[in-house]
């Protein structure tokens, strides 16, 4: 009775948050305009605040790519500050330009899969290889 | 598992973003707990925990003038704190190990990362209400206990290595 009420329960819940996807959608995109302005701008905080909050909301909102490669860049961002080095703006432009496209796209998946995110992880990946090496020596 | 009777609890969303303020209140809802409270900043949510006396507490990391960690040290630590023993459950996107160290050595009870779940919230207010882990108190600590693992043939009252060490030698 008592796993039969907390299914039901679960149940519930998961489609509070099936309801909710359209207007956390447009919140996500509300902070990729800010992302976007934050980007021009320079505006390095801005643009890590922003970047985890889209983090944190976009795979709720069902934009999975777009939080896959948030998730990419707060990754690169918080090893880069870990390893007391500053970003590399190649890395941060070409992230934040994916994240913007794929939360913009409607076809999310389609267009924006695995494919970007994974290349974009590679990309960190190596990077932060070279960061590390080049503290090593 | 506590079967979902979370009805008698009343919970307090600390959290600057409304729009998951607004889904974290509408899944508490949904999973039982009908008395919600919210506050957008640490400061708001030091006056409700007073005034309003919640079970439990879900507090974003991230937030300004006073961030999640310094939120729940001061609810740990603090004298003029109203329930020193309230549970906390972080929510947070910054999943990093070093953050999440952060966060347990302020005196965090549960972590739970976004993308947030119906499952996993469930789970995270399950653990707190099935298995409430005992409260540790250090020159530089206050806090549920920071060790989860049990040492195998060690049922005795000490955490330290020493302790259990010479414990399992005596026998």
């Amino acid at each position: 009775m008592a796993k039969l009420k907390s299914g039901d329960m679960l149940a519930k819940a998961s489609r509070v948050i099936a309801m909710r996807t359209a207007e956390l959608r447009g919140a996500v995109l509300a902070l990729v305009d800010q992302l976007e302005e934050a980007m021009r701008a320079k505006d390095w905080p801005t643009v890590f605040a922003a970047t985890h909050e889209i983090r944190g909301f976009a795979e709720t909102a069902g934009l999975n790519a777009t939080g896959r490669i948030a998730n990419g860049l707060c990754h690169y961002l918080d090893s880069i500050e870990q390893l007391g080095a500053g970003p590399d703006g190649a890395i941060v432009s070409l992230h934040v330009d994916a994240v913007i496209r794929s939360a913009r796209t409607e076809d999310d998946a389609a267009r924006h899969g695995d494919a970007v995110a994974k290349q974009l992880a590679a990309l960190v990946a190596r990077k932060l290889a070279d960061v590390k090496e080049a503290a090593r020596r | 598992m506590s079967g979902g009777a979370f009805d008698h609890l009343k919970a307090l969303v600390v959290e600057d973003n409304q729009h998951m303020r607004m889904l974290l209140r509408s899944l508490l809802n949904a999973l039982g707990i009908a008395v919600v409270f919210e506050a957008a900043n640490g400061e708001d949510a030091f006056v409700l925990l007073r005034d309003k006396q919640p079970d439990i507490v879900l507090s974003d990391l991230s937030m300004k003038p006073m961030d999640g960690i310094d939120f729940a040290r001061e609810v740990r630590m603090s004298k003029s704190s109203p329930n020193p023993y309230i549970p906390i459950i972080m929510v947070t996107g910054h999943t990093e190990r070093h953050r999440i160290e952060a966060a347990r050595d302020a005196g965090v009870t549960e972590v739970l990362a976004k993308p947030i779940t119906a499952a996993n919230l469930f789970q995270r207010i399950g653990e707190i209400v099935d298995r409430p882990r005992p409260f540790v108190k250090a020159s530089d600590y206050f806090g549920p206990d920071r060790r989860r693992h049990a040492v195998e043939g060690y049922a005795g009252p000490f955490r330290r290595r020493d302790d259990f060490e010479n414990d399992l030698a005596v026998r």
